[in-house]
């Protein structure tokens, strides 16, 4: 018994890492609907800049998530005008093969800059509480994982007060239902697209500042966090943002069960298998509004 | 004239011992199919298929299970490659048809991770440690086009040939599904689903339909790879680029139309062989940077000609090229 | 339609015209000797390949200019002097970790570029696609650091290996294990969880392993897959703590290793013996980032070759000096190590060959017998089996020591020589934290 309380505490803990990964794809795609293959390699680029900074500057990754979350804002933004903005003229497709462009820009530039070498944040608070546990009635919890789980949790809550109670969160979504119409009430929808973008950007980014911490630091490292992100944003349903923490919570849990009692290769595909299950329940993911 | 072109294109190269080539069009005419085939579901259903590759996969270990163990020749493997791929196709399809836009993408890329590790534990296909498809000497030309055996050196051209034949199979096939009632049904579910469903068309069932046309293509492109690299591993032929180089194909090309993938995979495959030679190597090498310029290259086209780039002038600038009027729209 | 057919027509027509000149293959002495390196350089194994660009610049370098006191082939003066002083030129691909980009710019260093030699394709599953075609075009080619034993068992008459492959690599650290009771080491071990990814490298090392258990008698409480890329190992290392296993072989990569470590260290998960074969363990960024927190301390693991002392050879450190420049300041690692002792044999066989037809060079390396003292790592020597195999090409068994190097522990004549005591039972989370500098 203690085994499967165990698996479900860690996959609770993973999954609000996830959550934090996802976060920004729920802006960006979730939100606005736009297709972005590159998510990942946002991501890497903020595990970059808290290493990067580490060795540098000696900077502690919780303090690099200020400045990287400020830069990745304005790369988004750059991203959505110089590229976006005019894909969107087109085929829904183009969006995707243009952020595969993108994908292959970014990751190889990482290459080309850093080299594919493993980097590792040494030291920081994080990985200095490493292997630090709370015990909660026989079961163990990592402070360090707990911690980004807060982090991950602050600014999910963060987020969802923004998108659904205030005006700026409103008018988000009032573009991405009916741009026309959002037009109408003089909302300019490049600018609100712009700043999904933004804002999309920097909390993957700052997610990888926090994953900095624990996972090492490669330029191919967005991709086995991301694919989860895609199938967690899905799951929840699009245009939810606690949809997204939930589904992200419920993926830790199967994936860390599924390793508990069966192979343990096919732990994502046991994830990937419920969504699809409960897609057949709920087309619209858990509590999607469109 | 550009289907004798297609022809002779190998010859200069078989005459000067540029083999490598015969490849790149190979390369170019197999990824054209898959382009052609995603089509059929991407471009005229409107549905984000984004894991076709499971098909190519399911088809080049089924060909490759059938010739080792059972020694089937290579056609006969196709043959059951396309048949197992289009029941796997329909069997799996079905359920999810249910599913709209993004959630079905992500149902599709669902089913691919989920095929992964299948494919690198399952026993029976020797997991990730691959298939070998054995060695034959290969005879001739002709009999190579029969056993997709060649001897040597006529590798590159035989398969040039192999990979020709099959796309024009595969062309002529998808312009009689364009012309024909499916193909009609495949563009309504894509303007208007509920519209089409309110006129009596099964939407689910003709979604099924034009993927598991797509899976008879993907499964044919798997089995023509699978005995050209002679090996199947569960990352290569479940690898992301099969998946992304024939969508980006139909996506440059034009999506929708019938020559789109083919203009797309002529344009995308000899400019990334080009960078590779090129930037990729020499005292640039392992820094990755022809990609970045591939990346930029398709960042480029996307966002200057966001429909494709059959979607140019191209009438206007051929007729002003050759100092005349053009006769109209381009067609196509 | 038409003015697509003219412009297909256009393009292919210039296309041809542009390449219908063929280059005639230069007879008679050559300048510059051609050889083909296809690596991954981008990719999931981009980490790997990086090192075997550099391995290869080095060896580049030391053939072509003067290192006069250099104890290694072709290490004093210029070129190739049975080739009258010609260079050798890499001639460089990055197949992006692909399969059909490896086997396609394969065809075009052969028939384009016209190598003389190619080397690649680095990873054992690549390398295996390529074969076949290499084959049949019959140039020599090599895969020095690939380790998975079926490349030299299908009989292809022009692939050679002079590294050692994942049969007798593995086997060395199951021979270590047998033979500890006997030298000091405890006798208590009876039990095995195998833990391992699930590419091809890690399966092979799997199947290798559970069969050697059998036959040491090892009882196999575990036997877990893991998806690379995995983002946690929790539930995995629970299951591995349930087991109670005596030995854990554990095979992953860096990036799934440090997850492993950090799971563990949370469980309090600590087998008496960590037993790894490659992946993490060769990489030299890995091993560096443990330095701060003696992660690796006690681990085991096999290795090519006794790094510790062959880095006490005035060869080796020449020879890391002129990597280091390629490499970033990166040291030497294992694969490096293999890799440039393949691609100097390479050089002194096309030497002996004193020509570049492949039918002279397959018979110069058929023929090799190098001698230990020309290479900077300890094989035995470099003699083929009739399968290309180098037969003379040993493991041996090292382990991390608290100075965070790697020490050699097997076989024992050479244990002896490097005066290391292997630490057991493996150390504690807590241990490592309170032996910090």
């Amino acid at each position: 018994m203690t085994l499967l309380l165990q698996a479900v505490a860690d996959g609770l803990q993973m999954g609000l890492l996830y959550a934090l990964v996802a976060v920004g794809l729920t802006i960006i795609w979730g939100l606005m609907e736009m297709i972005n293959f590159a998510h990942g390699e946002f991501m890497m680029l903020g595990m970059f800049g808290a290493w990067g900074l580490s060795v540098l500057l000696g900077w502690d990754p919780l303090i690099t998530m200020v400045p990287v979350a400020v830069i990745m804002y304005g790369a988004g933004v750059l991203v959505y005008r110089l590229l976006m903005q005019r894909v969107q003229r087109g085929e829904v497709f183009t969006q995707i093969f243009a952020t595969v462009g993108l994908f292959f820009f970014i990751q190889n530039g990482a290459v080309a800059v850093f080299t594919s070498d493993y980097r590792f944040v040494g030291k920081s608070l994080l990985t200095g509480l490493s292997g630090t546990n709370l015990t909660l009635g026989g079961v163990r919890v990592g402070v360090p994982l707990l911690v980004g789980g807060l982090i991950a949790l602050a600014i999910f809550l963060a987020l969802y007060l923004l998108i659904d109670r205030t005006d700026f969160g409103l008018a988000l979504q009032a573009t991405s239902e009916d741009r026309d119409a959002a037009m109408l009430v003089g909302i300019r929808p490049q600018r609100m697209y712009a700043v999904a973008w933004g804002l999309g950007t920097a909390l993957v980014a700052v997610a990888g500042v926090i994953l900095a911490n624990f996972f090492a630091v490669y330029p191919q490292a967005g991709l086995s966090f991301t694919v989860m992100a895609y199938a967690i944003v899905a799951l929840g349903g699009f245009g939810s943002i606690l949809g997204t923490l939930l589904a992200a919570l419920l993926v830790g849990v199967v994936q860390s069960v599924t390793a508990a009692y069966l192979p343990p290769a096919f732990k994502d595909a046991f994830v990937f298998g419920s969504y699809i299950l409960i897609g057949l329940f709920r087309p619209q993911g858990l509590f999607g509004r469109f | 004239m550009a289907a004798l072109a297609a022809l002779l294109y190998p010859i200069p190269f078989e005459q000067s011992g540029y083999i490598y080539y015969e490849t790149v069009g190979f390369l170019v005419l197999l990824n054209a199919m898959l382009g052609i085939g995603w089509n059929i579901i991407g471009g005229w259903a409107g549905q984000f298929d984004f894991g076709p590759n499971i098909f190519f996969a399911t088809g080049a270990y089924t060909a490759a299970l059938l010739s080792i163990h059972f020694g089937w020749n290579a056609w006969a493997g196709l043959l059951g490659a396309v048949v197992v791929s289009v029941a796997i196709c329909a069997a799996v399809t079905y359920p999810i048809t249910r599913l709209r836009g993004h959630y079905f993408a992500i149902a599709t890329v669902a089913m691919w991770m989920i095929a992964q590790p299948i494919g690198a534990t399952w026993e029976l296909i020797n997991g990730s440690r691959g298939l070998f498809i054995p060695v034959a000497p290969g005879k001739n030309l002709v009999h190579g086009m029969l056993t997709m055996e060649f001897p040597g050196r006529g590798k590159g051209l035989g398969f040039y040939y192999l990979a020709l034949f099959l796309f024009v199979l595969t062309l002529l096939g998808a312009r009689a599904v364009e012309r024909s009632k499916w193909g009609f049904y495949f563009r309504a579910v894509h303007d208007d689903q509920d519209g089409a469903e309110g006129i009596g068309i099964d939407s689910r069932l003709y979604k099924v339909i034009a993927r598991c046309l797509m899976a008879a293509v993907f499964a044919a492109g798997g089995v023509l790879y699978g005995f050209w690299a002679l090996a199947v591993f569960p990352d290569q032929v479940l690898e992301v680029n099969w998946n992304i180089l024939p969508m980006m194909a139909a996506v440059v090309g034009g999506l929708g139309r019938l020559w789109g993938p083919v203009l797309g995979a002529i344009i995308l495959i000899p400019i990334s062989q080009l960078m590779t030679a090129t930037l990729g190597a020499g005292p640039l090498a392992g820094r990755g940077i022809d990609l970045i310029i591939y990346g930029a290259v398709i960042m480029l086209i996307a966002g200057g000609r966001p429909n494709g780039l059959l979607s140019l002038p191209w009438a206007r600038w051929a007729g002003r090229l050759v100092g005349r009027a053009p006769a109209g729209p381009a067609k196509g | 339609m038409r003015i697509l057919r003219l412009i297909v027509a256009v393009a292919i027509l210039s296309f041809i015209a542009v390449q219908l000149t063929p280059a005639p293959r230069a007879a008679g002495p050559v300048s510059e000797v051609l050889i083909g390196e296809l690596l991954p350089l981008t990719g999931n194994f981009a980490s790997l390949g990086q090192q075997y660009l550099w391995a290869g610049q080095t060896v580049e370098d030391i053939v072509n200019n003067d290192y006069p006191d250099l104890n290694v082939p072709l290490g004093p003066g210029k070129g190739f002097p049975g080739l009258g002083g010609a260079k050798m030129t890499l001639v460089v691909r990055d197949d992006q970790s692909r399969g059909d980009q490896a086997r396609t710019l394969a065809e075009q260093l052969i028939t384009v570029n016209k190598v003389h030699w190619l080397n690649g394709e680095g990873t054992s599953g690549n390398t295996s696609i390529i074969q076949p075609l290499v084959e049949s075009y019959g140039i020599p080619m090599a895969c020095h650091a690939c380790a998975s034993p079926t490349l030299t068992e299908k009989g292809f008459k022009w692939f050679w290996r002079t590294g050692p492959n994942d049969g007798t690599m593995v086997a060395s650290v199951f021979q270590f294990l047998k033979e500890w009771p006997a030298h000091g080491g405890p006798s208590d071990l009876k039990t095995i969880a195998l833990f391992t990814c699930d590419n091809l490298f890690c399966q092979d090392n799997r199947k290798i392993a559970a069969s050697l258990s059998e036959k040491m008698g090892l009882k196999i409480v575990a036997d877990l897959t893991t998806k690379t890329g995995a983002t946690t190992l929790a539930s995995e290392v629970q299951r591995l703590q349930a087991a109670k296993p005596d030995i854990l072989f554990n095979v992953q990569y860096p990036a799934e290793t440090t997850v492993f470590q950090a799971d563990a260290k949370r469980a309090g998960f600590t087998p008496k013996v960590i037993a790894t074969s490659n992946g993490a363990y060769s990489d030299q960024t890995w091993l560096n980032a443990q330095k701060a927190t003696n992660g690796a301390a006690g681990w085991l693991g096999r290795d090519p070759t006794a790094i510790d002392l062959a880095s006490k050879k005035a060869s080796w450190k020449k020879v890391n000096d002129i990597y280091k420049k390629y490499s970033h300041g990166q040291d030497m690692g294992e694969l490096a190590m293999r890799e440039i002792t393949g691609l100097l044999w390479m050089a002194d066989t096309i030497n002996r060959a004193k020509s570049v037809e492949p039918a002279a060079l397959a018979k110069a390396a058929d023929e090799t017998s190098m001698k230990p003292d020309v290479m900077i790592i300890d094989y035995k020597g470099i003699k083929f089996d009739a399968h290309h195999q180098n037969e003379l090409a040993t493991g041996v068994v090292t382990q991390v020591g608290w100075d965070d190097d790697k020490h050699t522990i097997w076989p024992w004549d050479l244990a002896a020589q490097s005066g290391f005591k292997p630490i057991f039972p493996l150390p504690s989370w807590q241990e490592r934290e309170s032996h910090k500098k």
